[in-house]
């Protein structure tokens, strides 16, 4: 080799394209693959083509990188032929693949730099390393140290079969939750909404009510006159109380005043002795039950029953339908005389 | 009444003469239109004497004006209908001739389009809605109903509707007549492209303003009709949904909750998004035309403005406290008394037909036995239900075979028979029953308000009505 302080950049790059066909050809054999030849040289051939003074920087590039990529595009054929003919050596293909992948396309200044150091990148072959006189790495460069063999194991140290299979079953439980990162993100996803839900249910049942309390009493029976529905409770409780008859019986009870059609509140018409609704139009009876419009079910009774002191006492914390033949509990209604 | 009659005419009469000279403003420069671009048509010669357009949109210009002076001068009181025809009009708005009556009307409307589309027509057809609407407003009820803040919008969508509809049909009737002649459809000829920049985005931009505009002015002269604050146990008498939920408020009359809620949106919603694999029909893309559309036309028409539109109407105006149905010229009275004791059809058969008590189960009877007796109860529902759905499409091929065989076919809106062949059987019978599930709903308001009939199938235990 001429001294390289000595080159302009086209030898340099004549040289390293002298070069890399030259490693190109030496890769081949490494391939066991001397049919491969023509290939290269048609891919090789356009490179000499031009005297090295007369190319560009490009055209060099493009024939360093030809060279280097010679083998690969050659390996295409190559492995459908031996795929066909001899499947024993199918083994041997990753490896040329994975060297030509470590000399890839470069860019220009690496190209440079390698080509005035004069050393190839990546894994050399023996007849290189014994070129630039560096030892080869070897496998056996230590020597093995005597160890003595273990003294053998004594019976009670043997493990028992039973908590071998107990932590069988708490290890893979641990492992299909914690096994791994996917694993602990999901299980840690799913406490955290079951601990959520667990709040929200808590939510749902609050220390302090505001609300009106679920049980109140309405005032003596003596207080109703006969066929009266007392309204004056609806605004506070959303509850009628009613003194009628109902299955051949004087009652008072206690009718909720939400539409069984889509909740909403009906008002009590005195001159046309019916509940009427607003949203809908749907009509009830006195007695609750419905006959106009689209409820599809009476109103809901309250619980209501006389209190030690003699009051009428309501308990909205319990209902009773009429489609379901709650009407006849005698916790529905008072009866009165 | 609603407080001293002389007060609320002094009111309203500003408003009524400005309404006429609108009218008469609007007449007045159809005829200059027409007049300068050179459009006049003759239409008539009595005794020689020529009646163009021009002379007959100046006359009812000059017709309004007067009427306008009239308003404005103190005499609004004159101006409007006779007491004994608004009476006639509150009867026929009762709710099973209105829903019939809008059935008739527009059907009649589309078998005629060629006449209705008239300009001359529909310039008249506008004229009268413009009187009927001066006449009406000088009614106190009628003026209290539909200038409420609520309802404002709601008069303005039945005219845009109207025009848009016209629109719609009059560009449909010209194709349609150029196609028979065997010329293209008009958009075809006119297919002169417009730039995105500037053509449509100067337009939008105009129209953004102009919205913006009126936006501003309404919100300023039209207060928000707010109310008292909410409460769990009153509501509102009448409490009315947004008005563009108000068919489906109508339709919760009618029918169970589940079904008016959430099955039947639900169904609207899946056949909206079934149409484009249940129209095969590839005629009519791109331009307008009914005739070779006319099912999806008529369709569209009758779920639009049949089912959505008249709906809203009708529970805009004529929905009254405790959801009671008043005309337009009836006062909101609460204490109306109306009969509407609904009757199940399984009470119609079993109790009134049959003399029977309706079955029921005896006493604590197991629960498979009880439901066999309900099954049993409502069977005339079952077998009524069956026949319409399952029995009917096919009935109606036979029908339009059996016309057909008769020479009846011109006669026939849609004919069912071409659509069973074009179809094939599973998409017409889905065709078929998505137009009957939209048939049922004036069927049902009909029964409801003729015979009081509440439901064909009625198994409350189970919250399943239909």
């Amino acid at each position: 080799m001429p001294d390289k302080d000595g080159m302009s950049i086209e030898e340099i790059l004549a040289a390293a394209r002298a070069e890399k066909g030259v490693g190109g050809d030496s890769d081949a054999p490494q391939d066991d693959a001397p049919q491969d030849d023509a290939p290269q040289d048609a891919e090789a051939a356009p490179a000499p083509a031009k005297p090295p003074g007369e190319m560009s920087v490009a055209d060099i590039m493009a024939a360093a990188r030809g060279g280097k990529a010679a083998p690969k595009a050659a390996a295409a054929p190559k492995k459908s032929a031996k795929a066909s003919k001899s499947p024993a050596k199918a083994e041997a293909k990753p490896k040329p693949s994975a060297a030509q992948e470590t000399s890839g396309p470069r860019d220009t200044s690496s190209v440079l730099a390698m080509a005035r150091k004069q050393v190839k990148p990546g894994p050399i072959s023996k007849a290189e390393a014994a070129a630039q006189g560096k030892p080869l790495p070897t496998g056996g460069g230590k020597p093995k140290l005597d160890v003595p063999p273990m003294p053998k194991r004594p019976d009670f140290a043997a493990k028992a079969a039973p908590a071998e299979a107990r932590r069988g079953f708490l290890g893979s439980l641990a492992a299909v939750c914690f096994g791994s990162a996917l694993a602990i993100g999901f299980s840690t996803f799913s406490l955290t909404n079951l601990l959520w839900v667990l709040g929200l249910a808590r939510f749902m049942f609050p220390n302090i009510l505001t609300e009106p309390p679920t049980r109140f009493k309405v005032g003596f029976p003596d207080g109703f006159s006969p066929g009266q529905v007392e309204t004056k409770f609806k605004a506070q409780f959303g509850v009628w109380i009613v003194r009628a008859e109902y299955d051949g019986q004087t009652q008072i009870y206690a009718l909720q005043s939400v539409c069984t059609h889509l909740g909403c509140t009906p008002n009590w018409l005195e001159a046309e002795q019916k509940f009427k609704c607003p949203c809908h139009g749907s009509g009830f009876y006195k007695d609750g039950v419905n006959f106009e419009g689209p409820a599809p079910r009476p109103l809901e009774r309250f619980a209501i029953k006389l209190a030690d002191d003699g009051q009428l006492e309501v308990d909205k914390s319990q209902k009773f339908q009429e489609e379901l033949g709650q009407w006849r509990d005698a916790a529905s209604f008072v009866p009165v005389a | 009444m609603h407080g001293n009659e002389v007060e609320f005419l002094e009111s309203v009469s500003g408003f009524v003469g400005s309404w006429y000279l609108f009218a008469s403003l609007m007449n007045a420069s159809a005829a200059l239109y027409l007049w300068r671009s050179g459009r006049v048509a003759t239409l008539m010669k009595p005794g020689g004497v020529a009646i163009s357009t021009v002379s007959l949109w100046s006359t009812v210009a000059a017709v309004f004006v007067i009427l306008s002076a009239l308003a404005f001068g103190g005499g609004v009181g004159s101006l409007r209908l006779p007491q004994g025809l608004r009476d006639q009009l509150d009867t026929v708005m009762a709710p099973q001739y209105y829903v019939t009556g809008v059935l008739v009307l527009l059907g009649g409307v589309y078998l005629a389009r060629r006449f209705f589309v008239k300009p001359l027509v529909a310039w008249s057809g506008l004229n009268l809605v413009l009187l009927y609407m001066g006449l009406s407003i000088t009614d106190p009820d009628f003026a209290a109903i539909v200038t409420k803040p609520d309802n404002v919008p709601i008069v303005g969508l039945v005219y845009m509707l109207g025009f848009f509809t016209w629109l719609g049909a009059y560009r449909a009737v010209q194709n349609d007549e150029r196609t028979a002649q065997g010329l293209e459809p008009l958009e075809k000829a006119d297919d002169e492209k417009v730039l995105v920049w500037p053509d449509l985005v100067y337009t939008e931009l105009i129209c953004m303003v102009a919205v913006t505009a009126l936006l501003l002015v309404w919100g300023i002269l039209l207060q928000a009709p707010l109310e008292e604050a909410a409460s769990t146990v009153k509501t509102p008498n009448p409490s009315k949904a947004p008005w563009y939920f108000l068919g489906l408020q109508e339709m919760l009359v009618y029918y169970d909750p589940w079904m008016a809620g959430v099955v039947l949106p639900s169904v609207v919603i899946f056949g909206l998004m079934a149409i484009p694999y249940i129209d095969f029909n590839k005629q009519g893309q791109g331009y307008y035309t009914i005739a070779e559309r006319k099912f999806a036309y008529v369709t569209f028409q009758f779920g639009f403005l049949v089912l959505w539109v008249t709906l809203i109407v009708m529970g805009t105006f004529m929905r009254g406290p405790n959801w009671n149905f008043f005309g337009l010229y009836e006062t909101w009275d609460a204490h109306k008394v109306e009969a509407l004791n609904n009757v199940d059809l399984s009470e119609y058969f079993w109790v009134w037909a049959l003399h029977l008590p309706r079955p029921s189960a005896p006493e604590g009877s197991s629960g498979f036995v009880s439901l066999g007796y309900i099954v049993l109860r409502e069977s005339p529902g079952f077998v009524c239900v069956f026949l319409y759905f399952v029995a009917l499409p096919p009935a109606m091929v036979l029908g339009c075979k059996w016309m057909e065989d008769l020479g009846l076919k011109k006669w026939l809106v849609v004919d069912m028979k071409e659509l069973f062949l074009r179809a094939g059987f599973m998409r017409y019978m889905v065709i078929a029953n998505l137009i009957l599930l939209m048939a049922l709903l004036p069927v049902k308001m009909v029964l409801r308000w003729t015979v009081n009939l509440k439901y064909f199938i009625s198994i409350p235990e189970y919250f399943l009505n239909l």
